[in-house]
This record gives C-alpha cells, sequence and structure tokens, in this order.
C-alpha cells in the first residue's frame, strides 16, 4: 500500500509566536494542512501525534492539543520520540490498511519552556543527573567526538555556520536571520567546548502538520493530486550511555537510514536529490554527511534546515515539509531544480540518541 | 497485502507500591526479559520495540524510556514511545499492531515499566492535565473529575452506592486469584461502604492504588507465530477515539456523545468489532477486561459496547451476571484496574490478561472455553479510549 502526502502546512516562522497560545498555533496550522489538502477535518479516519509533555508544560499535553490538531471524534494516537517519528508511525498505520486519510501533527513552543530545565530533567537520577548534563553539553560532547572522528576543524565548523544561515536566509518559510560574518561567528561566546554559540541553531516556535493519504484512497478521490509519495521511513534509537563508541559510532542514525534505503528500493545516497538535516550543530551536519554518504550529487539542507527555523522537537518534521515541496516544485526560492526524491531527517535526544529518516519521490514515478 | 498479528508472548511483574529493590529500567529490563524468555527469544529475534510511558512526571525522569533502551537490549533497533495518558497501554497494542499488520517488523515488543509511587501525590501531578488558564486552579484531577461524572450516572439510572459496592467486592475476590495483582481479598459491601469517603461517591475502595511494575507483550506475523507460539492469541480487532478536552463541551445538549454514559466507547467498539467480525459481543466475547480506574468505569464501557443496556450494568451486577463461573461474560476475571493500576502499562497488562486469557495461560483466574476477549483503555477524563479483541483464531474483515 503506497502512502502519499496530499497537503502540509507550516505555522510561519518566529522565535516567539506571543500572539498565539500553543493550541491556535496547532489549530491554525492544521486548519491550514487540511485547506492545502482540499479535505474537511471530517473526512480524517485516524491523526498521529507528536508531542512532548515537558516542552509543552503540562502531563499529558495532547489532552489540550489532540482537539486543536483535527483529532474529535477520531482514532488519534501519540508518540513523543519526535514528529518525524509520528509519521513512521503514521505510515506503518496506513500501509495497515485500516485507515486511509490521516493528518501528522507536531509542535513547540520553545519560547515559553526553560529548555534547558527540561533536559536536565531527562537525565536519569544516579549519574547523569549529579552532573547537569543538559543540551548543550551532550551537543559538545558529540562535537567533540565528531571533530576528532571526522576531522572536523573549529574553523570549518565557523564556514558551516555562514552557509547554513546563507541557505536559511533564501528560505522564505525560515526566520529570515542576517547571515553572520566570519568574525562574528569566531567571536560568539564558548557554551561549551568546542561549541560556540552561533555553532548551535537557534530555537524558535513552530506547528507542522502533513495530510497523509493511502492509495486506495486516492483511487477513490481522482480529483486530488498528491504531493509526493512517502518511499521509505526508517527509524532507531541508540544506547543511552554517552561513551566513546556511542558518541563517533553514529549506529541508529546508520540503520535507520539503512532501513529507509531498504523500504524504497534504493541501494545508497546517489539517487537522493535533497537532503534536509536535522542539525542542532554544525557539527552534526558535518558528521551526518559522511556518516550517510552523501556526496555533491545531494543538496543539503536547501531550506537552511534548524538554522531556518528550530522548533525543537519539531524540526524534523518541519524538514520533511520542506523535502516533500522540493518534490512537488513548490519550494519557492531554495527550489532545487529538477527534484526528484528528497529525504528528510530528524535526531532526537541527548547527542542524537535516536534518529529517523523519511524519503519522498516526486508523484509520476515508477510506483504511481 | 496485509499480515495477520498475533500475541506471541506475555509477561507482567507482582505490582505493589514500592519495588525498593530495583531501579526503573530494571523492572522494564525484567519484563523484557521475562517475555523473550517464555519463548526462549533472544534480542535479536525482536525486530522492533514499542514503549508504553504515560506521564514521566510521576517519577520525575523525563526520558525514562531513553534511559530505558540499553535494558530492554534496544540499542540499534526501531523504537517509539507511545503516550496517551491512561489509555497508553492500549494505544501501545494498537500502534505493535500496525507494525506488524503494514508487513514494516515481523516481531514486536511491547514493554514499559510504572513506578507512580516515586510522587509524593499523584493527584498533584495529575492536576496538571488540566488546562492552566481555567481548570487547573479549581481541585480537579482524576478522583474528583470521575466522581463526577458517576454522581450524574449514578441518579440518572437510580443506581446506589450499594449496588457500585457489590462490583467491588466482586473484583477483589477475583483478584485473589491473580498473583499479579496489588489489592485483593475477600471483602463485603459493608466493608466497602465503611471505607473512607474520597469524593462523593468513592470511597477508599473504589478507587484504584498506585501501583509500580513492569509488562511486555511480544506480538508478530503468522510466519512468528508458526515459529514461536503453538497457541497464539490473534489481535482481531482495534478501535480507538479522542474526544474534547473540554468537560462542559461534552455534558451540554448538543454534545455529539453522551459523556456521563459513556456513549463515546461506542465509536472504538464499533472500530473493533467491525474489523473482528464481532456482531453479537455478549454470545461471541467471552471475556472482558475493561479499564476501571474506579469502581464506576468498566461497566458503563461494557453497557456501550453493546453486552446490556446503558445503565442496567450495575443492576446485572447483582444477578451475577459478571462473574468468572456461571455469569453471562468474565468481567475482569484479573481483578482489573480496580485492583492494580501502574498507569503506564495499566491498559497494557488489561490486554494481557485478555490475551492470556485467549491462550489458555491466565493461571488460576482462567474462564473455561475462551474464544475471545476484549481489552479497553481510558485516557484523559475519558478523552482517550481504545477497545482491541483478541482470538483464538485470526478473522480478515471483507
Amino acid at each position: 500500500m503506497n502512502c502519499y502526502v496530499l497537503g502540509l502546512a507550516l505555522y510561519p516562522a518566529i522565535k516567539r509566536a506571543a500572539g498565539h497560545r500553543l493550541e491556535e498555533m496547532v489549530y491554525h496550522t492544521s486548519h491550514a494542512a487540511l485547506d492545502h489538502a482540499g479535505i474537511h477535518r471530517r473526512e480524517l479516519d485516524h491523526v498521529t501525534l507528536g508531542a512532548c509533555d515537558e516542552l509543552d508544560g503540562r502531563s499529558i499535553s495532547s489532552m489540550l492539543m489532540a482537539m486543536p490538531a483535527g483529532a474529535y471524534m477520531v482514532d488519534e494516537i501519540k508518540v513523543t520520540d519526535s514528529a518525524a517519528s509520528a509519521l513512521c508511525l503514521e505510515v506503518a498505520r496506513l500501509k495497515s490498511e485500516e485507515f486511509d486519510i490521516g493528518l501528522v501533527a507536531s509542535w513547540c513552543k520553545s519560547s515559553k519552556t526553560d529548555v534547558e530545565s527540561v533536559m536536565r530533567l531527562r537525565g536519569e537520577p544516579f549519574y547523569t543527573r549529579p552532573f547537569g548534563l543538559d543540551m548543550g553539553m551532550s551537543e559538545a560532547m558529540l562535537a567533540q567526538a565528531v571533530a576528532e572522528e571526522f576531522g572536523v576543524s573549529a574553523e570549518q565548523a565557523n564556514e558551516r555556520v555562514i552557509k547554513a544561515y546563507a541557505r536559511a536566509s533564501a528560505n522564505p518559510r525560515g526566520l529570515s536571520q542576517a547571515v553572520p560574518t566570519l568574525a562574528e561567528v569566531a567571536a560568539s561566546p564558548y557554551e561549551a567546548t568546542p561549541l560556540r554559540a552561533m555553532h548551535r541553531a537557534p530555537l524558535s516556535d513552530g506547528a507542522v502538520c502533513m495530510v497523509v493519504a493511502s492509495e486506495r484512497w486516492l483511487a477513490r478521490h481522482p480529483q486530488h493530486r498528491p504531493l509526493a509519495r512517502i518511499a521509505g521511513v526508517g527509524w532507531a534509537a541508540d544506547s543511552y550511555r554517552l561513551d566513546r563508541a556511542r558518541l563517533r559510532d553514529f549506529n541508529s542514525a546508520r540503520k535507520a537510514w539503512a532501513q529507509a534505503l531498504r523500504m524504497s528500493g534504493l541501494p545508497d545516497a546517489s539517487s537522493i536529490d535533497v537532503m534536509e538535516l536535522e542539525t542542532p550543530t554544525v557539527y552534526h551536519e558535518a558528521a551526518y554527511e559522511q556518516v550517510l554518504g552523501l556526496d555533491a550529487s545531494t543538496q543539503i539542507s536547501p531550506s537552511g534546515g534548524a538554522f531556518a527555523q528550530n522548533p525543537l522537537f519539531c524540526t524534523g518534521l518541519v524538514g520533511a515539509a520542506e523535502a516533500v515541496l522540493q518534490v512537488a516544485g513548490q519550494a519557492g526560492a531554495v527550489q532545487v531544480p529538477g527534484a526528484r526524491r528528497a529525504a528528510a531527517h530528524s535526531c532526537h535526544g541527548y547527542a542524537q540518541q535516536g534518529n529517523v529518516f523519511m524519503i519522498f519521490e516526486q508523484v509520476g514515478g515508477a510506483h504511481d | 497485502m496485509t499480515e495477520q498479528v498475533a500475541v506471541l508472548s506475555t509477561w507482567q511483574s507482582e505490582f505493589k507500591l514500592r519495588h525498593p529493590s530495583m531501579t526503573y529500567v530494571e523492572q522494564a529490563q525484567e519484563a523484557a526479559a521475562g517475555c523473550m524468555a517464555k519463548l526462549g527469544m533472544r534480542p535479536d529475534d525482536i525486530d522492533a520495540i514499542v514503549y508504553s510511558l504515560a506521564p514521566t512526571a510521576f517519577m520525575g525522569v523525563a526520558d525514562a524510556d531513553r534511559w530505558a533502551i540499553d535494558h530492554i537490549f534496544g540499542a540499534g533497533k526501531p523504537m517509539l514511545r507511545v503516550h496517551t495518558g491512561g489509555a497508553t497501554g492500549g494505544s501501545v497494542v494498537q500502534a505493535a499492531h500496525s507494525l506488524v499488520r503494514s508487513g514494516m517488523y515481523r516481531t514486536v515488543m511491547i514493554v514499559g515499566a510504572e513506578r507512580i509511587s516515586e510522587t509524593p501525590d499523584a493527584q498533584k501531578v495529575l492536576n496538571q492535565i488540566f488546562d492552566p488558564f481555567y481548570e487547573k486552579d479549581m481541585p480537579l484531577q482524576t478522583i474528583t473529575a470521575v466522581a463526577l461524572m458517576a454522581n450524574t450516572y449514578m441518579r440518572r439510572h437510580g443506581i446506589t452506592q450499594e449496588d457500585v459496592a457489590r462490583l467491588v467486592v466482586r473484583q477483589r475476590r477475583n483478584a485473589l486469584l491473580n498473583p499479579h495483582a496489588h489489592l485483593k481479598g475477600n471483602i463485603t459491601v459493608d466493608e466497602v461502604m465503611a471505607s473512607p469517603m474520597i469524593a462523593y461517591p468513592f470511597k477508599l475502595f473504589d478507587v484504584c492504588p498506585r501501583s509500580s511494575g513492569g509488562a511486555a507483550m511480544i506480538v508478530g506475523n503468522m510466519d512468528a507465530a508458526r515459529q514461536w507460539q503453538t497457541r497464539p492469541a490473534f489481535i482481531t480487532g482495534v478501535g480507538a477515539v479522542s474526544d474534547s478536552n473540554w468537560i462542559g463541551d461534552r455534558i451540554v445538549p448538543s454534545a455529539e456523545y453522551d459523556f456521563i454514559d459513556w456513549k463515546l466507547m461506542r465509536v472504538a467498539g464499533r472500530a473493533a468489532f467491525e474489523r473482528a467480525g464481532i456482531t453479537d459481543p455478549i454470545h461471541q466475547i467471552q471475556v472482558a477486561e475493561v479499564y476501571d480506574a474506579f469502581s464506576i468505569q468498566g461497566l458503563t464501557q461494557l453497557e456501550q459496547l453493546g453486552f446490556c443496556a446503558s445503565g442496567t450494568g450495575f443492576l446485572l451486577e447483582g444477578e451475577g451476571a459478571w462473574e468468572m463461573d456461571g455469569g453471562q461474560v468474565a468481567v475482569c476475571p484479573s481483578g482489573g484496574t480496580l485492583c492494580t493500576n501502574p498507569i503506564a502499562v495499566a491498559g497494557l497488562v488489561r490486554a494481557i490478561e485478555a490475551a492470556n486469557q485467549v491462550m489458555g495461560t491466565a493461571g488460576d483466574h482462567q474462564v473455561k472455553n475462551v474464544r475471545r476477549s476484549l481489552a479497553t483503555a481510558v485516557g484523559g477524563i475519558a478523552q482517550f479510549l481504545t477497545c482491541s479483541v483478541f482470538s483464538n483464531e485470526p478473522y480478515e474483515a471483507h
């Protein structure tokens, strides 16, 4: 059973969405995605949510968020790993042939959250929490490992920041942040060695929704033309221990990528035109390029990725939306000419403990 | 082409207030290892994992699932954590069902653990589920909110507290036969009535305990079932539905479904029954493991699932309709959530008990001649509902 993206919407990128409650952000985004797909909420037969209670500041976030997202009187389920993980489960739900058309929704209002306090709360109480491990520290540990394992110098990292912001500045769906100079990057304060503040993608508020349909539904509704086929998904989790092997091997990324390629029927990354990576730091980007075997034939994060907008937790699904727009030829100013197959990536947990990959194909390919 | 989904193995711990000799991750490990060991499976025999974990605030570790990955042999495997509040244990079964039925994985392990007693007062955590602007400042938590529902239901249908107490007596007695159950005993209606008032009409014995423990289930496709299990239970039907959070909107005349009578359970039940080919539940289903964190909750669901008319469940209780031996349907032969409530895995325990009954492995509380069973789960304030049907043979709806 093939699965297709029928419509999508992104909440306008913004550092701090002061004008809307979280519920309103999600309602408007869900509504826009349904409009984009040309369907009404009541046509949905299921909803799959990706949300994080701790970042939302609620014990069961979906109690307040499910209905604004469109999950009213319909089968709904929530995963908490990442928004991209919700899309993976969504694919399984459609392929089970028990559902035909659903909506995937995710959100984060990082501006109202003390993110590092949430990250410290993630630590297990015996060894990790006492020394105060947070997101910045765990990413710096990863950056140190990447710098050694993949030979990434501080200067190369600084240059990657410039390029990421340059790509992001062209993205009409991004934060439109100014491109810094090399001197500004090099002078930005150290947060945890070797990470400087500007090596990290700044957090923002956001929401993303996708309407996804089975080929059975599309056959019954020939008036609808999908944006993309979901060719494959893959996800994996890695060890909790931040030891030398865990930080250098990128084991879960390799396994998730292999799974997504296998499901897509692809031997390797060579036929991927666009890869939207979730890169909390530029060191992540440097590592993933090598781990995934990406070369010059693949455009890396033309949207600017996390440097265009970074609503923590749902950044990976924002990247998936950008990848879908690429194969649909609707990416606007950041469109890669001739993009037929685009992938998106998400990572989650301390120092990318979990990784998710999604591969989208232009509609009208061999499978349609 | 879709796959049949079979329950291959189940495991649950002894549930009690605390397990001070173990850490949380060791509880999860015990469940995972125990479930695999029953069949002689090794970690490499598990293709993917679905992790069952409801609010993390009870234990205070926001990444408890990720902390547990090494302990449950999950490093390098595809893993998802599902969280739909109290319905989590029902939702994880349905997520795993999708992963196998879709053909994406041959075997999936569902695992989780609960350690709710780490928090001094779970109801203060549960107050945080309500809207921060309008509801949180009121003394709303799960007990008071459900007590308001119970009051209206009992007045509407002329149900007395003694009627409800008879259910508590039956389920505590059932739990005596269940080595995993937390609360159990031969108690009387008078003792239920004399237990301390918590929130009218709920006395202490009308309310579930805070239980700690772990649980796991391994599901697989037909090929895996042939390899690992001579008598599997097949998951033949799944259904779920979500309602509005706003209780006010759910009790007005314009509400789509009657909140007090749990009419929404019909929606989840209808979806599950259609997929499982159930048209006459009271004659086709022999065991119902309904999620009843409070004494009022189980039979109200049963009414909406078509086992009896609205408002008659407690009257039939008095006639012995839900007894393990000689009843029309065995309702919660395990003692139910009322006797054991490890929130993160409470719905999973319902599913395990329902599957065990079909597999003939329920032990001393095994009901005779079980061909089909069902399990429900409830999250939020009756906002998230799931219903799953288990059968001794596969079924494919057409």
